[in-house]
């Protein structure tokens, strides 16, 4: 609800510097290490920008993967681990960032 | 009246981004350690605090509660004679950095406050409070493969600590098991045993908690 409410107050603020009547479509990125259920967003968003001009606006979501690589051999992982086979540490950039990228709307 | 696509690139995190950086630069203009305590319900993050106060009586401490109704854990804490405040966040599951930035003010006396969070292991990860030392507290009794089941909150800790260790035969708890678990997602992090009804781990954890506070005034001089 919190990550909702968040992008609801993002849009509008979009929207209000454009003299939107209403918003259509939002395009966001978001990392997978946020863990996000996209159903969720999408009830909770529905729910938060009931009576807005984002009501009914549909979320386009684009999940992003971090990059997990060994510090040491370069090996890349596609889930999360410390330690790589090698001994080294293994460090993840990114994945846990949610960005709009888009914002569709009427004026 | 016609369709326009507005392209934007704002980060919807950002405004408890610049809270929690606001945050920090309080604590560390008034050399404050701060240490967020993330943990399940019941895993032992009040009592740590309680003990940690008593033991170290020499140091100013300073304590925010968070919970989500009722004001339990700031009254168990207000009677070790600290200055302690509550945070009531209702539905919300996690403390964030804007909930903090309104009661850090009355805590530019103290030299360590602690700020425990909500109690759960999935909300509060991605709330950074501004703080310097992230404790995820964890106790057997909640399962050997807990650690495996939250990976993002153990992998962005400072500190795990393993509690009620003591137990973990009548719950058929492997402790090795889950200290594998927090190595493996962490390496870097400091893992502690601990008993705290017994106080085992306990001293290991008051020595961590001092050469922090040295090492941080040190980095201020």
């Amino acid at each position: 609800m919190s990550f909702a409410t968040a992008l609801l107050e993002n849009v509008l603020s979009i929207a209000e510097e454009k003299n939107a009547k209403q918003v259509t479509k939002i395009k966001i990125e978001i990392g997978d290490l946020l863990l996000i259920n996209p159903e969720q967003l999408e009830f909770c968003f529905e729910a938060v920008s009931n009576g807005t001009i984002a009501e009914g606006a549909e979320l386009n979501i684009e999940f992003v993967p971090p990059k997990i690589k060994c510090s040491v051999c370069g090996r890349e992982y596609n889930e999360v681990v410390g330690v790589c086979e090698c001994g080294g540490f293994v460090g993840v950039d990114g994945g846990k960032e949610m960005i709009i990228r888009k914002v569709e709307m009427v004026v | 009246m016609h369709k326009i696509e507005v392209d934007a690139e704002i980060d919807v995190l950002s405004l408890n981004k610049r809270y929690a950086k606001e945050n920090r630069e309080f604590f560390r203009r008034n050399n404050i350690l701060a240490i967020n305590i993330m943990g399940a319900i019941g895993s032992g993050k009040t009592l740590l605090i309680e003990k940690t106060i008593d033991s170290l009586n020499y140091y100013k401490i300073g304590a925010i509660l968070g919970d989500v109704v009722c004001k339990a854990d700031f009254e168990r804490v207000s009677k070790h004679k600290v200055k302690a405040k509550a945070i009531n966040t209702g539905k919300e599951c996690h403390l964030d950095a804007h909930l903090i930035h309104h009661k850090i003010e009355d805590f530019d006396e103290v030299d360590i406050l602690f700020i425990e969070n909500v109690g759960n292991l999935i909300c509060p990860v991605d709330f950074d409070l501004g703080e310097d030392v992230r404790v995820v507290m964890v106790s057997v009794t909640e399962g050997d493969d807990v650690i495996a089941k939250h990976p993002e909150i153990f992998r962005l800790a400072d500190v795990i600590v393993i509690n009620k260790v003591k137990l973990a035969e009548f719950v058929e708890a492997d402790v090795d098991k889950m200290i594998r678990d927090a190595k493996n997602l962490n390496p870097k992090a400091k893992i502690i045993k601990m008993d705290l009804k017994e106080n085992l781990g306990f001293d290991e954890w008051l020595k961590y908690l001092e050469g922090l506070y040295v090492s941080r005034c040190n980095r201020e001089g």
